[in-house]
């Protein structure tokens, strides 16, 4: 009976049509022949060679997956991003970093796992093609086998159908009911368990922006800046200032030293005073670190290391001797204090101590690394990154937010390498940020770092950095000459703003300081000169015989010179030379004075020096 | 949905990238990253003729020549172009997501392959039933090959599980209509397969299917497949519906026994007592009342998720990190992506905070359409299970058949019309009449 009834199936479905059908004898009560409910020996016999075929294609499926994840698992240590052994040979070359042998070792290594890498994505590709005909012979036998031994159906007329029916009903709405209740339940957890720190738009979020700037309430005014010693040379960057009434120097009877300190870090940056706070920054390849003191009393009030700022490069650049890493003069927001390192880490500490942001900026591509200083005006730290290599547009100037640390803009400048530092003048009704690099001096807004003018003046390695006086911005291009600029124009002054030139004996290292009517200089080897700040001309000029690398300072009436040997000499600041003193200190001076408080601030190469006297 | 959620998190599964190696010592000069050409125009057009092509196919071969060989064969050819030489992509499935993206964004542009295929089977249900799951989605041809010992899913099961199709439909099309992505392409579990590559999460979901597929027939297109959803819809409002026998039925339930997705409908049982007559339409009366309650509750709900779900969009998820480190002590370690990500999002946090909020407040209105729908979903699902259908003949469920034409060949009447068996093996006039009684 099966085999007549075989003859007569119909086409099957899923097999396209060649399989067999259930045959209309399986309907009960639809005919009256017997029943061939289960099949044949010899469909038993070929369902069992089949099961055997899709048990060994199972198998094979099995096996090549989980050769696929072996290769998965291990794959984690053999990633050159995270590979153990990589990332310890890296370690030890961080220590170790003239290691050829390493590098030769982890270059093998490295290309080694990337080769294996791609092998892997090819074998990846390869076991699925496998898995496919594993999976495919799989369905196909299992599918046949199957067919084979299905037994007929027999369905079965019901007689409680309504009943069925109904309760079948209830069940689904019932289960409906279940699953819309657990996806309900599952979402009210979600919904309840998240906050969001994002403000609602309509009402708040103008107080979570101004929350992520800098609270302007909180920052000290124009005048305190102007009062204290923010940045190197004074908040204007001249290194000159009025007041000296506590300034009354005996140096003959050695009265003046109010007191010394030793500066536990190396650095040839200059000290910026902030109220009872002096900060110095210091350090070597190893580690850089920020400094604060007590400007009453001398006292080391902390010292922070600036470390593991993302971004840092892990071996620090190779750095000359004298320069540094800590070339830069710290700056400071009278809340905070900003250093900035030859590897790029720029780190503000609260005046506590405590770290307020850091980030790298990068380690410019020149000779020196970072020894341009920090500029500073209320809510912004301006840095100038003159670069000599790379891409062209390398070099640039940044903005950023003193309490935060954003960045507020970036712009390329079209200048070489340069380690002058930049100044911030108010002038022609705009805030301007002079800096100058080969070739240009450049104004920048300070509000968006858009280029305002630039004249093309500058030549050599340039390191004196410029001033504002008497109306006008004057630099010094380097050894042959000191010129001033009206800042007053726009696009290229080279010709119609250039105020006066002087081509005379001037310095490479050291800035020049005016008072407003004159304007000194000078030079490495101590020779002094004083100048006409409205046209230019020479006043005097006098050998010192000091060789010089600070850059002189004006305390009211008097001229303040340090040499590299320990002494200070204070001059008239007036038409005609006057030395007033001259004494011998135990010290270096590289880095220049910082004058707050009725008091002067040097760094020598080991001590910090507070200098003052009885009115 | 939940699911869902739980995978998007998961996305940092995926292969592992690795960073340019550092040559600035040995001055290695790394070669130029070239991507390769675009596909070549005139194959999207191929595309959509394909596609037009096998609908047409489909509608002939369900329709007309009604042959389950020739449907199987056709989805053979979709799936080896739709699937392992397409890729899974384009696709039908995850059109509806560019539709609401073209929609609410103005400056998305839908490429008009992706509305030819989001249009195409929806225009060919609304005439011949969901043909192009028969023959065309490669999704479900892969599935349909698959089954190896279809087991019966209970009622209650296939009812209750049957909503979660139209509810992924609804959270796809919210989050798409946000701008983040399209998580209906993004976590499809077919797709792996066809690419033979993917993240290990989702190649594990594609395992789980495979193997689900050999026992539960079609799981992805019954449980899961958000276009499915939409094509049931249009199939139920179809002109010409796919019969297991043109000719009468003789009630022998051997169709619903041939169809491996419980798409097959019994006949009515009969006219209900009276004494329960009440009771359902009270029920019936409270579950209409019912909807607008859910969906009101659904809605509020909905607008509650806009946190969690928001924070799945990487602008969001960036600004409250950092929100977050404004608040918190600095505390650098490692580097990490996020860390960089957050460095360069500083250059303009005000504008990143703005547009978080914007965001947020898309997803907001998202969500609260999104759980709008999830209780119209249930309470329209509650309804029709309410509802009584009058039936005289076993015929597949207009909206649940893939018109596979599976049973065709099952119904005796059907193997006489086409002379595979002698009319003189089919039942009794008299049996044929007698309907079967509760």
């Amino acid at each position: 009976m099966t085999t007549s009834h075989a003859k007569a199936e119909p086409a099957g479905l899923e097999d396209g049509g060649k399989g067999s059908a259930t045959p209309l004898s399986t309907a009960p009560e639809a005919s009256e022949k017997p029943l061939p409910s289960l099949p044949s020996a010899t469909a038993v016999q070929k369902a069992g060679t089949l099961s055997r075929t899709a048990w060994i294609a199972m198998a094979f499926c099995l096996l090549v997956c989980t050769y696929m994840l072996y290769q998965h698992s291990v794959a984690a240590e053999r990633d050159p991003w995270k590979s153990p052994q990589l990332l310890a040979l890296k370690e030890k070359l961080r220590v170790a970093p003239a290691d050829e042998a390493l590098r030769s070792e982890i270059r093998r290594l490295d290309l080694e796992f990337r080769e294996r890498y791609f092998r892997r994505l090819a074998l990846n590709v390869t076991g699925g093609w496998l898995l496919v005909a594993g999976v495919g012979a799989l369905l196909l036998a299992a599918k046949a086998a199957t067919r084979l031994t299905q037994p007929r159906p027999r369905p079965q007329r019901r007689t409680d159908a309504q009943s069925l029916a109904l309760q079948a009903a209830t069940r689904a709405r019932w289960s409906v009911a279940g699953v819309g209740g657990a996806i309900g339940t599952g979402l009210l957890a979600l919904a309840f368990t998240s906050q969001s720190p994002l403000p609602d738009p309509a009402g708040e979020l103008n107080q979570a922006l101004a929350g992520s700037q800098s609270n302007a309430s909180d920052l000290p005014s124009l005048a305190e800046f102007q009062a204290n010693w923010p940045r190197f040379r004074g908040l204007a960057g001249g290194g000159a200032t009025s007041g000296d009434a506590g300034l009354n120097f005996d140096v003959t009877a050695g009265g003046n030293v109010v007191w010394k300190s030793s500066v536990p870090a190396l650095g040839f940056n200059s000290p910026v005073v902030w109220s009872n706070r002096v900060f110095l920054s210091g350090g070597d390849a190893k580690q850089r670190e920020v400094m604060c003191f007590d400007a009453g009393d001398g006292k080391l009030l902390w010292q922070r290391a600036v470390a593991n700022v993302p971004g840092s490069p892990a071996v620090p650049p190779e750095i000359p001797d004298a320069t540094g890493y800590a070339a830069s003069t710290m700056a400071t927001d009278g809340r905070r204090a900003f250093g900035l390192f030859a590897n790029g880490d720029l780190a503000a500490f609260k005046f506590d101590g405590a770290l307020a942001w850091a980030k790298n900026i990068g380690v410019p591509k020149n000779m020196y690394g970072h020894a341009s200083s920090l500029a500073i005006w209320p809510g912004k730290l301006v840095v100038q990154m003159d670069q000599d290599e790379g891409a062209p547009g390398g070099s640039k100037l940044l903005a950023f937010d003193c309490a935060t640390g954003r960045l507020l803009w970036d712009r390329t400048k079209p200048t070489h390498g340069s380690w002058a530092s930049p100044i911030i003048i108010e002038a022609a009704g705009r805030l301007q940020i002079i800096t100058l690099a080969l070739p240009f001096v450049m104004s920048s807004s300070l509000a968006d770092g858009n280029e305002l003018w630039r004249a093309e003046l500058m030549e050599g390695e340039i390191t004196p950095s410029p001033i504002f006086a008497a109306g006008l911005v004057m630099a010094i291009n380097p050894a042959s000459k000191l010129f001033a600029l009206r800042p007053d124009g726009a696009g290229d002054v080279t010709k119609s703003h250039l105020a006066w030139t002087v081509e005379e004996s001037l310095p490479d290292i050291t800035s020049p300081v005016s008072n407003g009517d004159l304007v000194f200089t000078v030079t490495t080897g101590g020779l002094l000169t004083c100048f006409d700040a409205k046209d230019g001309k020479m006043v005097w000029q006098k050998d010192l015989e000091l060789e010089v690398q600070s850059s002189p300072a004006i305390v009211g009436h008097r001229l303040l010179v340090l040499n590299t040997k320990g002494e200070v000499v204070w001059v008239e600041a007036g038409r005609e030379f006057k030395e007033l003193s001259r004494a011998k200190m135990d010290d270096k001076f590289h880095a220049s004075p910082a004058i707050a408080n009725g008091h002067v601030y040097l760094r020598g190469a080991t001590n910090l020096w507070c200098l003052g006297g009885k009115k | 949905m939940l699911a869902t959620l739980a995978l998007l998190t998961f996305s940092s599964l995926a292969e592992p990238r690795f960073p340019p190696p550092d040559f600035s010592e040995t001055n290695h000069q790394l070669p130029i990253t070239t991507t390769p050409a675009a596909r070549a125009e005139w194959l999207q057009y191929l595309d959509v003729a394909v596609l037009a092509g096998c609908l047409g196919v489909a509608v002939w071969l369900i329709h007309k020549h009604r042959s389950r060989r020739g449907v199987f064969w056709l989805s053979l050819c979709s799936l080896a172009y739709f699937g392992f030489w397409r890729k899974g992509c384009i696709c039908a499935i995850g059109a509806p997501q560019n539709i609401i993206l073209g929609l609410c964004e103005a400056g998305y542009t839908v490429p008009l392959t992706v509305i030819a295929f989001f249009a195409l089977p929806l225009i060919v249900a609304l005439f011949a039933g969901r043909a192009f799951c028969a023959g065309v989605c490669p999704h479900g041809a892969l599935q349909d090959l698959l089954i190896i010992k279809p087991l019966k899913v209970p009622a209650w099961l296939e009812h209750a599980l049957g909503i979660l199709p139209f509810i992924f439909l609804g959270f796809g099309l919210a989050f798409a209509a946000t701008g983040t992505g399209f998580p209906i392409c993004r976590y499809d579990p077919i797709v792996p397969i066809f690419r033979l590559n993917g993240p290990g999460l989702l190649i594990a979901l594609a395992a789980l299917t495979l193997l689900l597929g050999m026992f539960v027939g079609r799981p992805y297109c019954r449980f899961l497949c958000p276009y499915g959803a939409l094509l049931k819809l249009a199939a139920l409002a179809s002109k010409w519906r796919v019969r297991v026998t043109p000719d009468v039925c003789t009630q022998c339930q051997l169709c619903a026994n041939a169809c491996p997705f419980g798409a097959m409908r019994e006949p009515s049982p009969g006219t209900i007592a009276p004494k329960l007559l009440t009771p359902e339409r009270r029920r019936l009366g409270w579950l209409v009342l019912l909807v607008p309650a859910l969906i009101v509750g659904g809605a509020w709900l909905g607008g509650r998720l806009a946190v969690p779900v928001s924070r799945l969009n990487p602008t969001v998820e960036l600004a409250e990190r950092y929100l977050a480190q404004q608040k918190s002590p600095v505390n650098y370690g490692v580097m990490t992506p996020e860390t960089l990500a957050l460095q360069r999002a500083e250059h303009d946090p005000e504008a990143l905070l703005k547009s978080a909020a914007d965001l947020q407040q898309r997803f907001r209105r998202a969500c609260l359409a999104f759980g709008g729908w999830v209780g119209l979903v249930l309470g329209v699902k509650l309804v029709s299970l309410s509802l009584r259908t009058l039936r005289t003949d076993f015929e597949p469920d207009r909206g649940a058949c893939f018109a596979c034409a599976r049973c065709f060949r099952s119904c005796p009447q059907e193997l006489v019309r086409i002379g595979q068996l002698p009319a003189s093996e089919l039942p009794s006039s008299a049996s044929i009449a007698t309907p079967v009684k509760a």
